[in-house]
């Protein structure tokens, strides 16, 4: 179930409760649309904070634009119900707080051993949950930039929508 | 393309695909509330919904069924359409939704199946906060369950399919 983090690569078909408490597979979430995967320390972290207000500028686009967004963490669905409902997210919350996916994954950050989060980190995936791009978002500034992300939408959509040039006469 | 049909009807109908009694909050009477899976419109008041809430083998709920009035309709692109969709995606999921509909461009209003704790946010239904809401309970036999919608989109993946039906047809 390891990532290898490489264009073209499987990114694993996790199955996590969703901030609900409802159990969804990756797969079923992205359906047939490009996705936007972030796994994140936790609600706590000023850094996850600051790109959430990412996430929601690209929301605003994503939302008319036949894409998707799944955010990832170890917090249980009640607590990530509570921070999704606060930053007016309207996209999916999956929580790993047995933290089983995250070991299979081998995305436990070792450095913060309070919390055992998630090492930040974001992927672009093709609907069939192909890796586009991976970003290591340990530092901050390796985390991908709205324009990065526009970026990835729209190379991932041009690639899998057939009428991407448009119908024209 | 495979339609889906619903209608709150004062009769059973001979053809539905499924159907169940519907009752008001203080138990009077509503009608049958029945659907169809065919092509054809299988009524007049009948209006397009999202196939997935079907399942004869549904247990009992409660819904909100958000209709126009009489010769009103609102484009789908509404504003205020628009911001409903947002409010369902941000708001805890119910048991199953669906926009109604009879064309490309028009909303027509919607259905909002609950049970257990979702039942008593049926009054806070943000469809209804445009057409006026029915809160009714249905017997067995016609309304499921669906996973939430995955988020964030508000858009209709074909303007003559139902929201928040999430992906293209197959053959498109």
């Amino acid at each position: 179930m390891t990532i290898e983090p490489s264009p073209g690569q499987p990114f694993p078909d996790v199955d996590l409760l969703d901030h609900a408490g409802n159990r969804r597979r990756l797969s079923e979430l992205a359906g047939g649309d490009p996705v936007v995967l972030q796994f994140f320390r936790g609600w706590w972290c000023p850094k996850e904070q600051v790109f959430f207000r990412r996430l929601l500028a690209l929301q605003d686009e994503a939302e008319v634009a036949y894409s998707r967004i799944v955010s990832v963490s170890v917090d249980p669905p009640e607590v990530s119900a509570a921070f999704r409902a606060g930053l007016g997210a309207r996209w999916t919350f999956l929580s790993d707080p047995d933290r089983s996916v995250q070991r299979a994954l081998g995305l436990r950050e070792t450095t913060d051993t309070l919390n055992d989060p998630y090492v930040p980190a974001v992927f672009s995936l093709f609907p069939d949950l192909r890796i586009h791009r991976a970003y290591d978002g340990y530092w901050f500034w390796g985390r991908p930039a709205l324009e990065e992300l526009r970026r990835d939408m729209r190379e991932i959509s041009a690639a899998i929508r057939a009428d991407w040039t448009a119908p024209a006469a | 393309m495979s339609r889906c049909w619903l209608a709150l009807l004062d009769v059973p109908a001979a053809d539905a695909t499924a159907q169940a009694k519907a009752h008001h909050a203080d138990g009077e009477p509503a009608g049958w509330l029945s659907v169809w899976r065919q092509r054809a419109k299988p009524v007049r008041a009948a209006r397009r919904i999202d196939d997935r809430i079907v399942d004869p083998e549904g247990a009992a709920a409660w819904v909100s069924l958000v209709r126009p009035p009489d010769g009103m309709r609102l484009a789908f692109d509404d504003l205020a359409v628009q911001h409903a969709r947002r409010r369902v995606l941000a708001e805890p999921p119910q048991d199953a939704v669906s926009t109604l509909l009879r064309d490309a461009s028009h909303f027509e209003g919607a259905i909002t199946v609950a049970r257990g704790g979702g039942v008593a946010r049926l009054v806070d239904d943000p469809f209804a906060r445009i057409f006026p809401a029915l809160i009714l309970r249905v017997d067995a036999g016609v309304l499921g369950a669906v996973a939430a919608p995955a988020g964030p989109t508000i858009e209709r993946y074909g303007s003559a399919n139902p929201w928040p039906l999430d992906r293209f047809d197959a053959d498109r």
